[in-house]
């Protein structure tokens, strides 16, 4: 079961809070205030869901501070759809925005959709991550291996052996150990 | 792992050669006191570098309080306590000024100690200055000593004009200090040559335990018989670290790296990253001083303290 945060301007709503509770989520109900961030990290919900009738610019900033530290997936209904605002809820990396869709047939789909882009987003994301630390340790690899050839005349094949017995001797990994050689080498340039 | 010595400044004369102002320094935390030294400018006997200017020699401080230390209050906010000002010369010709700046005192066991000839009373060399810490009982007797040309650390340093790192004081054998200093908890020795000149002589001692050095590393380095390159000589700390091993099997031309510069000029140099955290897990080094040592305007030997 499902923890949702329901954010709403009208308290008084009941049609998505009745269909989520049709779908056995369960449901915490606010306002956005200022505190927002602080709320969610105290209630620590699995998904937050807006019902708004114009996300302000505040609550879109604070959606994406929030997706940038700990990520969640965040559906959003609105009447709003300028063009400024769909921009700014790309940015926040909103999971699924919909604009004058409210209709209780529908919202489970919707929430599902949400749900399952956020994890396909989760998966792209850790996956650029993990092949930009493996760029960058490549990088501090290569260089590592070039001040050890450099500086102590190994062919390259000796200086990769020689990297990889330090970073074993650490128990780190090579990315670790090549940057522990190129602190080493700058403290003597 | 902790190292005793929290703070370290080098102190260069201006362009008039008057006054001494900020060469480059490693704060780690303390970056309020950087921020309190870095425009700070001392004249000729003025704080603590301009004292060690003046006097010629090296300055044990051991209080800051009613002294005349300069930056007192910052100093006492950051938790430092005592102050070592080591100057550099070349015959009478100030080069620069390294000051340490150490703290924790009841936790240290470690020695700093200035020990001085004196050629009126026989020419042994006795401690002219030093701060001992909690290390009541060794403070006493090694004040009440003289040595011998040849005798303990400083003696040996006296005797051959060259740095000294000794890894086990126990093994240096006839020594009595010896054993005093391992009664006091004391395991590692640095001797260094500061001043020879005219027949004066200050040599400077670095007594540590093994829980808390001097440096993370300590690295001896010599210019090779020719006068070609520089060789490491020694290299020690508490853990073996086989990268800084790799790394003092390189030799280092005039005016090549950090250790070449301080050939060429005999200045001491600070080099490195400034604010890398250090992870005790690497034994990963991030930063270092180079002292020269100087001997009739010749480089003898470099002394290198990592961090």
């Amino acid at each position: 079961m499902l923890n949702s945060l329901l954010v709403e301007d009208d308290i008084k709503a009941t049609l998505l809070e009745t269909a989520l509770k049709a779908h056995q989520f369960n449901i915490l109900k606010t306002h956005y205030s200022a505190a927002f961030l602080k709320f969610v990290q105290e209630t620590r919900p699995d998904l937050l869901i807006f019902n708004l009738r114009s996300p302000s610019e505040a609550l879109l900033a604070d959606i994406q501070t929030l997706n940038q530290k700990s990520p969640l997936p965040v559906i959003m209904f609105t009447l709003d759809g300028r063009h400024e605002t769909l921009q700014k809820a790309m940015q926040a990396e909103i999971s699924a925005f919909v604009v004058d869709g409210l209709d209780s047939q529908r919202i489970n789909s919707i929430i599902q959709i949400g749900l399952a882009r956020f994890k396909q987003q989760q998966i792209l994301k850790h996956a650029l991550d993990e092949a930009l630390t493996q760029l960058e340790d490549r990088k501090q690899i290569d260089r590592a291996k070039a001040i050890l050839i450099k500086t102590q005349n190994y062919t390259e094949d000796v200086a990769y052996h020689t990297l990889r017995k330090l970073a074993m001797d650490r128990n780190i990994t090579l990315g670790e150990m090549a940057k522990n050689v190129i602190a080493m080498a700058d403290l003597l340039k | 792992m902790k190292t005793f010595i929290k703070v370290i400044e080098i102190w260069i004369p201006d362009q008039e050669r008057t006054q001494l102002e900020f060469g480059s320094g490693l704060y780690g935390a303390f970056t309020e006191f950087k921020a309190a030294s870095t425009q700070q400018t001392f004249a000729y006997d003025e704080g603590l570098p301009g004292k060690a200017w003046a006097q010629g020699h090296p300055i044990v401080l051991t209080r800051f309080e009613h002294s005349y230390f300069k930056r007192i209050d910052e100093a006492q906010k950051a938790g430092l306590t005592c102050g070592i000002a080591i100057p550099i010369f070349a015959g009478e010709f100030l080069l620069a000024v390294v000051v340490f700046l150490c703290g924790d005192d009841e936790e240290n066991v470690c020695a700093i100690e200035v020990w001085c000839n004196d050629t009126l009373k026989g020419d042994a060399l006795s401690v002219m200055d030093g701060y001992y810490g909690a290390l009541e009982p060794f403070e006493q007797i090694s004040r009440k000593m003289s040595l011998a040309k040849g005798d303990g650390i400083p003696g040996m340093v006296w005797k051959t004009g060259m740095p000294m790192l000794v890894e086990d004081i126990s093994k240096i054998s006839g020594s009595t200090r010896s054993i005093d200093a391992q009664a006091a908890g004391i395991t590692t020795g640095l001797g260094i040559p500061i001043i020879n000149h005219h027949g004066k002589v200050y040599i400077m001692t670095f007594l540590s335990a093994k829980a808390a050095p001097i440096a993370k590393r300590i690295q001896i380095w010599i210019p090779d018989p020719l006068g070609k390159q520089l060789i490491c000589q020694q290299g020690y700390s508490k853990n073996s670290n086989n990268l800084a091993e790799i790394f003092e099997t390189t030799t280092v031309r005039k005016g090549e790296g950090a250790l070449g510069r301080v050939w060429l000029t005999g200045l001491p140099v600070i080099s490195g990253s400034q604010v890398r955290e250090y992870n005790p897990e690497l034994s990963d080094l991030s930063s270092m001083l180079a002292i020269p040592v100087i001997e009739q305007a010749s480089l003898k030997a470099i002394v290198t303290f990592l961090f």
